[in-house]
């Protein structure tokens, strides 16, 4: 079995260490005997994204954000419609900022976004940084999963707010999460996922890239079920930030 | 500029509490500089102005302080006296210590020309009251993200604070400081034509990818490491700019570092290709101070490494090398050279999280440390530790090293005795951390290191007695 995964703009969208995420999911999958096919693509490709299975969009520094928001636009009636058929995105920080309704600048200046996301985000006064413990929404997760929390790190001064039809991933515990108000951190909306957590955020919540693998398949009709991983030096490094993070909160 | 009573009071308090921290045995320039600057926020000014030659700053990501070490050990091959921020003290506060240091009761200076490392960050600052006479900009690279905000602001913030008449000492191969000669007029830059392994073709993170003036994306004929080679902006022109001071027959050989500038040789006792940047900086600098090539060259020669900057240490299992890890292009390159030894290989890794380190430990995944994975038969052991063992763990196992070969350990003595139980004779060994773990293992190293001597005199001693 093969897996299309696409890291958009990996040139462009690449801050902290982002690329984690994608080795992350190329591993798991690969001590599967699943073939991870890792497609990089930048402005202007071609891209036919109803037949990928994972996409994934990172987060950038605010100049180079500028630019992708009018090459996604560019493709947004495609990307849309492989959305509500199923596609698995996974989207961080800028990237999650471009997929909901608009950016506001401190000035007031608005600057468009894809509205695939019901969210909205307007600059704030302070960066939001530090260390992230979020206890996961019941909704989110499968039953049987080893973790209900997630770890990570932030570091963003957009304050993403949700609209009435979404939700977010879950309650922040320790850090700020989307807007450092109402407790909440991410989103989902169908299969997309938006957060603000780097770290990365996949290899230290292993549960969670498995939940996208699934999803991935799931869409596929192939309704197998992902082999079980040794995934104790992973639990080590997940369980040894959240007690750190509690104990100290 | 009129010297008022606050300067009096903070140069003078600054100075008590320096004689106080030295008669208590205590070394430092932060408590003083702090006490001083709370007295008189202008201080930097006024104790400036003394230094009828000049202040020469350093500044940059990575080797601000080998740079400035070299620089040093030129200018002492040159009988010239300066003042030193040698501690790597290069915020405000360090800085204003280091300088009350070098200045008399009386508010003369002791010596006419100041060297002083300056914290990218703390450049506006340094600048709003220093007008530097030379400044060095090393390079910029991705490094503790968390403190700084993003890259760009940094650059932009170190270009706009640079006053017009500071003669500027910059490294031509890297274009985000390269830029900074595009609109000023006293510019000298350094650079290197090609190393043994520049490649033409780069995965290696690449801060600078798009041209820092228009956008467009660089066209490289050349890269020696990270982004540092020979670029081409095919839309707006801007290109690697001529090197006034440009290395030629780079060559490593048996720990030194060998190349040519015009018709001098030099030679460093330093490993890395960022190292002979760090010479090429120190070189540059020292020409537009008056120095000639035979003394540089000397000085140079004469350079022993700083703490933790690829160190030696001697004891009973083996010989050690320790040597500070901050970013991705610095570990990139200690991974480069030690797996250029070609032997196998016992490391120890600590990664702490604290302000100093860096509170964001992403960048352990920037690191190509799938280089380790790809050598694996090399890998003897991985020993972990610090606040942040299990993530280092978990990096290289995603990197494709075994999980057999990772060990965790959180105290740093055990770790220490994990990396020497059971070692080879021909296994080589090295110490990797992040800052704040850098000087706790040094100090056990030091430690074990003169108890090894005096066991090795007491057993010399028993043998001569026996014999005598």
């Amino acid at each position: 079995m093969k897996l299309n995964i696409c890291h958009l703009y990996p040139d462009l969208l690449d801050l902290y260490g982002d690329r984690g995420n994608i080795l992350a999911l190329a591993a798991r999958c690969r001590w599967r005997g699943i073939e991870p096919v890792i497609r990089q693509a930048s402005l202007g490709e071609d891209l036919d994204f109803m037949g990928m299975d994972i996409l994934f969009l990172g987060g950038g520094s605010d100049r180079e954000q500028g630019l992708l928001v009018q090459d996604l636009m560019r493709r947004g009636d495609e990307l849309r419609s492989a959305i509500e058929n199923g596609l698995v995105v996974l989207s961080i920080c800028g990237g999650y900022q471009m997929l909901g309704k608009f950016y506001q600048m401190a000035g007031g200046e608005k600057i468009q976004g894809l509205g695939i996301l019901d969210v909205w985000t307007s600059a704030g006064a302070k960066r939001l940084i530090g260390n992230v413990v979020v206890e996961l929404d019941e909704g989110v997760l499968n039953g049987n999963s080893k973790f209900r929390t997630l770890v990570g790190f932030e570091n963003h001064s957009g304050k993403t707010f949700l609209g009435a039809g979404v939700k977010p991933l879950g309650k922040v515990l320790v850090g700020n999460g989307n807007n450092g108000d109402d407790g909440g951190e991410g989103v989902r909306y169908r299969n997309v996922f938006g957060t603000y957590l780097h770290g990365p955020l996949l290899p230290k919540n292993p549960h969670f890239a498995d939940l996208l693998l699934e999803l991935a398949i799931l869409r596929r009709g192939l309704g197998t079920r992902l082999r079980e991983l040794d995934d104790s030096l992973e639990e080590l490094a997940h369980e040894a930030m959240v007690n750190r993070l509690l104990k100290q909160a | 500029m009129k010297r008022t009573w606050r300067f009096w009071i903070a140069l003078w308090a600054g100075k008590i509490i320096t004689l106080g921290l030295l008669v208590t045995g205590k070394k430092g320039t932060t408590l003083p500089g702090k006490i001083a600057n709370w007295i008189d926020p202008q201080i930097m000014r006024h104790l400036s102005l003394a230094y009828k030659d000049g202040i020469v700053m350093v500044t940059g990501t990575n080797g601000k302080t080998t740079s400035s070490n070299l620089l040093a050990s030129i200018l002492r091959e040159a009988g010239r006296a300066f003042a030193f921020n040698q501690a790597g003290a290069n915020l405000v506060t360090g800085i204003t210590g280091a300088l009350i240091q070098n200045t008399r009761w009386s508010g003369l200076a002791q010596a006419s020309l100041a060297l002083l490392e300056v914290d990218e960050a703390t450049v506006p600052k340094f600048c709003e009251q220093v007008s530097p006479s030379l400044a060095i900009v090393t390079n910029f690279f991705r490094d503790q993200l968390d403190r700084y905000g993003e890259l760009d602001t940094t650059v932009r913030m170190v270009r706009e604070s640079l006053p017009k008449e500071t003669v500027l000492v910059l490294n031509a191969d890297d274009p985000l400081v390269a830029q900074f000669g595009t609109n000023h007029s006293r510019v000298v830059y350094y650079g290197v034509e090609r190393t043994p392994d520049s490649v033409n073709e780069s995965r290696e993170t690449r801060e600078a990818r798009f041209c820092p003036l228009c956008g467009t994306e660089l066209d490289y004929t050349l890269f020696h490491y990270g982004q540092l080679g020979i670029f081409n902006c095919l839309s707006c022109g801007f290109h690697r700019p001529e090197p006034e001071t440009l290395a030629q027959d780079v060559r490593p050989e048996a720990g030194l570092l060998l190349f040519r500038v015009d018709v001098t040789q030099f030679e460093i006792a330093l490993q890395g290709y960022y190292n002979l940047y760090n010479a090429l900086a120190a070189l540059s600098a020292a020409r537009q101070l008056g120095i000639n090539d035979g003394l540089i060259k000397k000085g140079l020669r004469e350079f022993i490494p700083q703490a933790g900057r690829m160190e030696r240490f001697h004891l009973p299992e083996g010989e050690i090398t320790l040597t500070l890890v901050k970013n991705p292009t610095g570990f990139d390159q200690v991974i480069q050279t030690m797996l250029g030894i070609a032997k196998p290989l016992r490391i120890l890794i600590g990664i702490n999280d604290l302000a100093a380190d860096g509170r964001d430990i992403s960048w352990l995944w920037d690191v190509n440390f799938e280089r380790l994975g790809t050598h694996e038969a090399c890998i003897h052991q991985v020993i972990c530790t610090g606040l942040r063992a299990e993530d280092i763990a978990l990096r290289l196992k995603y990197a494709g090293v075994s999980e057999g070969k990772l060990v965790l350990e959180h105290t740093l003595t055990g770790a220490l005795d994990l990396l020497q139980t059971n070692r080879a004779s021909e296994e080589v060994a090295f110490i990797l951390p992040t800052y704040t773990l850098l000087f706790p293992l040094r100090e056990i190293l030091e430690n074990r290191q003169k108890n090894m001597s005096v066991s090795h005199l007491k057993a010399k001693e028993r043998r001569e007695g026996a014999t005598g």
